[in-house]
C-alpha cells in the first residue's frame, strides 16, 4: 500500500483522569494541553482541550480514541480524530508505564486518523484517510502521520 | 508505513435502499447478501445480514459505514467494521479507501483484535471488492 508522509505531531498530556473500571475494560482520559504539527502541506499547533480517551481491554490492548483541534500557521481549523491501539510484551509497556524511553519498534502503537475542515486551503484533508505510528513519550506521544495514496 | 496483505474480500449486495436527502447528506443503505475473503491466515464466506451504511456529502465524496459478520472455513464468527471515503472525483484516479477493524472471540483469530487495517476498494462487476492490508 503507497502512504506519504502527512505530518508528525506532539501533543503534551497532562492529568490524565483515571475513570477506572469501566464495562469494557479501564477508562482513563488524557486531556490534551497543547502540541504542535508539521509536515509538507501543513503545520501549526494543537489547541488545549482535545483529549485521548483510552480504554484498557481485558486482553491487554489500549484502545486509543483521540480527538484535538489543529490550528494552521495560516489561521485554519481542523478537527482530528483517531482511533488507535497500542499493545506490546509486558516489559515494555510496564516501561511505558514508568515512563522510561522505550524504542517505539518494540511495541505496536498505530492509529487510523480522519480529519474535518471548513478551510478551503486545507479541504484535502476531507478526502483522505491516514495511518500513524506513535511514538510515546513520559510527557506525551509523538505521531508520524501518512496518508494513505 | 509498513503493511502486508490479511485478505481481499469480495461482497455481494441486495438493491440499494434510497433513504433520500438527509441532513448529512444523500444516505444510501447496501445490503450485504453474502460474499466471500480469502488470505494467507484465513478465508471463509460473508454472512447474509449486514449493511453498508452510505452517505453521500455535499462535497461529492462518499463516507462509508459496513458492518457485517464473517464465519472461517472453520467455523470462526468475526464481527467486521469498517468506515471509509470513495471519492470518484479524486485527481488521477478514484479514491476508495476503508479502515477495517475485527473483534473475535476464536483464539486462533484474535490477531485481530489487535491490529489495525487498511482496505483499498473497487466495484466490480459482482460487486465491491477490497483488498485489506495489515497495518505493521
Amino acid at each position: 500500500m503507497d502512504s506519504r508522509l502527512l505530518m508528525t505531531m506532539q501533543v503534551a498530556v497532562v492529568f490524565p483522569k483515571k475513570i477506572g473500571a469501566v464495562p469494557h475494560g479501564t477508562r482513563v482520559t488524557a486531556p490534551i494541553a497543547s502540541g504542535h504539527f508539521e509536515g509538507p502541506r501543513l503545520r501549526g499547533k494543537v489547541l488545549p482541550g482535545g483529549g485521548d480517551w483510552t480504554l484498557l481491554r481485558g486482553d491487554g490492548v489500549l484502545e486509543l480514541d483521540l480527538r484535538v483541534t489543529l490550528e494552521t500557521d495560516d489561521g485554519a481549523l481542523i478537527h482530528m480524530a483517531s482511533f488507535g491501539l497500542r499493545h506490546g510484551p509486558p516489559e515494555v509497556i510496564a516501561a511505558l508505564a514508568r515512563g522510561e524511553s522505550v524504542d517505539p519498534s518494540t511495541y505496536y502503537f498505530r492509529t487510523t486518523v480522519r480529519f474535518e475542515t471548513g478551510h478551503a486551503n486545507y479541504a484535502f484533508l476531507n478526502r483522505l484517510v491516514a495511518v500513524s505510528s506513535g511514538d510515546r513519550r513520559a510527557t506525551g506521544p509523538i505521531y508520524t502521520i501518512d496518508e494513505i495514496l | 508505513m509498513r503493511s502486508r496483505p490479511l485478505m481481499t474480500l469480495r461482497l455481494s449486495t441486495a438493491p440499494v435502499q434510497n433513504i433520500g436527502v438527509v441532513p448529512h447528506g444523500t444516505r444510501l443503505t447496501f445490503p450485504i447478501t453474502g460474499g466471500s475473503f480469502d488470505g494467507d491466515r484465513l478465508r471463509g464466506k460473508v454472512l447474509a445480514g449486514g449493511d453498508d451504511w452510505v452517505v453521500k456529502r455535499a462535497d461529492g465524496v462518499v463516507e462509508l459505514d459496513l458492518r457485517i459478520t464473517l464465519e472461517t472455513d472453520d467455523g470462526a464468527l468475526i464481527h467486521m467494521t469498517f468506515e471509509g471515503i470513495r471519492n470518484d472525483g479524486a485527481p488521477g484516479a478514484p479514491y476508495f479507501r476503508t479502515l477495517p477493524r475485527f473483534e473475535t472471540a476464536d483464539a486462533k483469530y484474535s490477531f485481530l483484535n489487535r491490529l489495525l487495517a487498511v482496505g483499498t476498494g473497487a466495484i466490480s462487476e459482482g460487486g465491491p471488492v477490497h483488498v485489506i492490508e495489515e497495518i505493521l
